[in-house]
């Protein structure tokens, strides 16, 4: 295939494309797709080609014929399902021989998980969601496994639109659907032969959770509703398992502290849903894309929109951190920026979209440092400061809210000094300083309050950055009668009550929330561009995948690309030259 | 469209079953109250003006004001606008709650009206839709100047009221200017001179380019795009005195109640010699936001809802059929002539468009109504 210059005409799509880490490549002879594409068009319904990737723990495999790969790719494209042994950038398997290929009838899967904690060598358990509800658990590998749960559609009639493993967990997944809920379920557990009834277990602002009033534990563990029937699009669990992040149709984004149910923080898109959601391999920030066609930063310690990113050209489908970045990124801070903060760090954020292109962006220490949310805040209108700044009233926040409002407070105060001495930029910026280190100390502070009374420790976190490592002492109680968490629910229901005259109606309103910092007005808050934004694909983007070697693409037509990485240099301190950013 | 030859036959076969079918679809207890949803009867290919009739039906400020014109104006000479609101509550005081209704005189006077609707081809729905807004607008003006003529003889009309979207500045603006006129406002520079000029004009609608696997936000942008004035189409600088390159853009500066954007699916191609559908897939949000505002717009946070669409079903301009999907009380309703479903806000997706140019025929939005959300409650 021929490499397309961006000199010539500019909806050429791209096979390779460079960044100042160097070029990228797109692997034509991996390509996975259905073996035979002659005459299939991607018919009727929504082609949301997603793509399950796994590496299983190598085994002494028993025919040892050569260097076989232990990575299984998974796809769905239309009512097809696929599992191939995956060879990264080495030429594909021979699509004829597929470990498995599943054909479905009148249903189509969605959305499938791997589940990393009981897999072996030669099995492993996938999880797969369907356009009618229904959920199949299967092995590909050993093909003795299948069990359907839903299958009778009494839980949830509406499309699977995102499933999980809970992470660290054997038997857990979750399934969320079109309908706006979201169902824990036990794999080991049947789903019962009438309809569940439920009986509300804990409900705050703009959610509910239920479970099943039965005598036996059955499927649904609990039924999470979120918003108002508005469709969740996708969620994402933090890194560290404890966070759930959820975003839907009705343009939030909501996290959850996922064992205590309590809803830690809130973002709302600038207009339309939110479709997609992941976390910084840190778990500092969470980023979202949608129907604004943005890609919007979230940071997690201070319940704020921190950045919006626009450069795609529509609605953005998904975005996913590059672990890989983060660390090559490090060194260059030390001699590229003037501002040598020990804390500097960036991040590398990739993102595709129905426009068919791929963007990269640098999130950078200038963009996410606070001392922009000081420059920030001086837009910030005067009314905004009794919203908490996470904006929701509910027993564990409510205890942090005091500290929050102060530095809200102190921001305020550096606001009205920095708009009374304005004029002059520089100036501004000079007394800014002496009053952002003050600033810093008490961030951290709230960090550490915050920290503790979620029982994470967030240097812990961060050593615990590495991708795909599990805590393996997360364990989650499922008993019902377990009273503390009866009670503290109470407790959230009746404060609830107090202040919902007050606040909880508005705060669900996308009119009243433009300008807060779950949803700054536009130019309120920084704008990024992307360091890259390459059309790769005649189809819309539905998958993007990254990993240490390559990356991993998927569009609607049902091809799924592999993306080598630019070759990397010797290993150790040796500084690579910088690229410009041309191609 | 093909023009329903057997119209009568097969109208009445279809309306026992789907004015039925439809109420089961709603469910009794969900049917809204004092809410119509009648089909129009197509009188052989007015499917143009039925899409553009239902989707300003459901457009509520302006239902409401062309209700409240007809219950004001008791018994006036017939205008296009007295058949609208004659229409309107027609449908709105139907004792059934779903079936079809035959807009005839509505019809009888646009043809009298004007000469390029009168005759039973394919028209253009945006350009009837611009033809009824601003003819409306012209008849409230007249009968304004009219009645102050009347009121007060001493002093004459004053100024001549030619509407072609714009207001006489010293003139009230009508209930239609207030629901469907927004401001643009377009700034030039002058590259040798660098004086920047602003001149506002006012609109109705937006008409916007559509590029393939875009979202109406982009094409928005695109409409917003610094575009450099030069060669033949070079600008009159007052500073300069002289034709000069300029760069220019067009952003909003006051956002209308009521964004009506008209996508330019029709594009005029030499090699062909004539219109050619352009079906590209472009994706429109239930929600909007501008982000094309002046740095002075007035409101420029104006959140807007979709609630209507026009929809260009068929291979080009002069072939083809228009239907409409609107939004009621939470649930999305389709328009096709005289037969009206309830669908699921999924199905919008499919009046996306196409990604590839190999089908020939699309379903395509073709004109989007988007309500400010402040209208409404």
């Amino acid at each position: 295939m021929a490499v397309q210059s961006d000199s010539g005409g500019k909806d050429d799509v791209k096979t390779q494309f460079v960044t100042r880490e160097g070029t990228y490549r797109l692997m034509t002879l991996s390509e996975y797709s259905r073996p035979n594409r002659v005459g299939y068009t991607s018919g009727s319904g929504s082609t949301h080609v997603r793509v399950s990737l796994v590496t299983l723990p190598p085994g002494a495999a028993p025919g040892s014929d050569g260097p076989t790969s232990e990575d299984r790719i998974c796809f769905n494209h239309g009512k097809e399902l696929y599992v191939y042994v995956y060879k990264g950038i080495k030429k594909a398997a021979d699509l004829t021989k597929p470990v498995d290929k599943k054909m479905y009838k009148g249903t189509n899967p969605t959305c499938h998980d791997f589940n990393t904690v009981t897999m072996t060598p030669d099995s492993v358990s996938l999880v797969i969601g369907f356009s009618t509800g229904q959920i199949q658990l299967i092995d590909p590998i050993k093909k003795e496994l299948s069990k359907l749960y839903n299958e009778e559609r009494l839980i949830d009639k509406s499309r699977v639109t995102c499933i999980k493993w809970v992470p660290g967990s054997s038997n857990l997944f979750i399934a969320a659907h079109a309908s706006g809920q979201l169902y824990v379920y036990n794999e080991e557990l049947t789903c019962g032969t009438t309809a569940p009834q439920y009986q509300l277990f804990k409900h705050g602002d703009g959610y509910s959770i239920h479970t099943c009033r039965t005598k036996s534990t059955r499927n649904p563990l609990y039924r999470w509703i979120i918003g108002a029937e508005s469709c969740i699009n996708e969620f994402a669990f933090s890194p560290c398992g404890t966070n759930l992040a959820v975003v839907s149709q009705d343009g939030f984004l909501r996290c959850f502290h996922y064992d205590t149910m309590e809803l830690v923080g809130r973002a709302r898109s600038y207009f339309g849903g939110f479709l997609c959601v992941c976390w910084s391999p840190d778990g500092k920030y969470v980023v979202v894309g949608g129907e604004d066609d943005l890609v919007t930063v979230w940071s997690f310690s201070e319940r704020r929109v921190v950045a919006r990113g626009q450069g795609h050209r529509s609605w953005v489908s998904v975005v996913a951190f590059d672990p890989y970045i983060v660390s090559l990124g490090e060194p260059d801070t030390e001699d590229t920026r003037e501002d040598k903060s020990e804390s500097a760090q960036s991040y590398r954020l990739g993102s595709v979209s129905q426009d068919t292109q791929l963007c990269f962006w640098d999130l950078t220490e200038d963009v996410l440092k606070p001392a922009v949310r000081a420059r920030a805040s001086t837009h910030l209108s005067p009314n905004s400061n009794n919203i908490c700044s996470n904006g929701i009233p509910s027993t564990k926040v409510l205890q942090k809210c005091p500290k929050n409002n102060k530095i809200g407070h102190k921001h305020a105060e550096l606001g009205g000094n920095n708009a009374a001495g304005e004029p002059s930029a520089a100036k501004a910026a000079k007394s800014k300083t002496n009053n952002i280190s003050t600033l810093n100390i008490n961030v951290g502070k709230a960090k550490e309050e915050a920290s503790g009374s979620l029982g994470v420790n967030f240097t812990q976190r961060l050593a615990a950055l590495s991708f795909g490592e599990r805590r393996s002492d997360h364990r989650r109680n499922f008993s019902l009668t377990k009273s503390t968490d009866k009670s503290s629910a109470a407790n959230t229901v009746a404060l609830r009550g107090k202040s919902a005259g007050a606040q909880t109606n508005d705060s669900c309103d996308p009119v009243k929330l433009i300008g807060t910092p779950s949803c700054p007005r536009f130019d309120e808050c920084p704008v990024l561009e992307p360091l890259v934004c390459k059309k790769i694909a005649h189809e819309r983007l539905t998958a993007l995948l990254f990993r240490s070697e390559y990356f991993i693409t998927a569009c609607a037509d049902g091809c799924v690309n592999t993306w080598s990485r630019p070759l990397r240099s010797a290993p150790g301190p040796t500084r690579r030259d910088r690229v410009d950013l041309t191609d | 469209m093909s023009i329903c030859q057997d119209l009568g036959l097969n109208f009445q076969q279809r309306m026992g079953a789907t004015a039925s079918q439809l109420e089961k679809d709603i469910g009794s207890e969900q049917f809204p109250p004092n809410e119509h949803y009648f089909g129009l009867v197509n009188f052989g290919n007015t499917c143009y003006s039925n899409s553009v009739l239902q989707a300003l039906y459901f457009c509520r400020p302006f239902r409401d004001k062309v209700l409240e014109y007809k219950a004001k104006n008791k018994r006036t000479k017939e205008t296009l606008l007295t058949c609208l609101a004659d229409l309107f509550y027609s449908i709105a005081t139907q004792k059934k709650k779903v079936g079809s209704i035959a807009p005839k005189k509505f019809i009888a006077r646009l043809r009298k009206e004007k000469e390029e609707f009168d005759n039973y081809m394919q028209q253009d729905a945006h350009e009837f839709l611009n033809f009824l807004i601003n003819h409306i607008n012209e008849i409230i003006l007249a009968e304004r100047n009219q009645s102050t003529l009347k009121l007060q003889k001493t002093t004459g009309s004053g100024e001549s009221v030619t509407c072609n979207g714009t207001v006489p500045q010293n003139s009230e603006p009508t209930w239609v200017h207030e629901i469907f006129q927004g401001t643009l406002t377009s700034e030039t520079r002058c590259l040798n001179c660098e004086t920047v000029s602003s001149k506002d004009e006012h609109f109705f609608d937006l008409q916007v380019d559509v590029d393939q696997n875009t979202s109406i936000t982009h094409c928005l942008k695109c409409f917003s795009d610094t575009e450099t004035l030069c060669n033949d189409n070079k600008f009159k600088c007052d500073n300069c005195s002289s034709y000069q390159e300029a760069q220019k853009r067009m952003r909003v500066k006051k956002l209308p109640l009521i964004l009506a954007l008209h996508l330019k699916r029709f594009k005029y191609m030499e090699q062909y010699n004539r219109h050619i559908k352009v079906s590209h897939r472009v994706v429109f949000p239930l929600e909007l936001r501008l982000f094309n505002t002046s740095d002075d717009a007035v409101n420029p946070d104006r959140l807007y809802d979709l609630v209507a669409v026009v929809v260009h079903c068929g291979s080009g301009p002069n072939r083809g059929h228009y239907i409409s999907i609107v939004k009621s009380h939470g649930f999305w309703l389709l328009f096709d002539d005289d037969m009206v479903d309830k669908i699921d806000a999924s199905a919008i997706e499919d009046f996306y468009g196409l990604t590839s140019d190999i089908q020939k025929s699309s379903e395509t939005g073709y004109i989007l109504f988007y309500q400010s959300r402040d209208a409404s409650c």
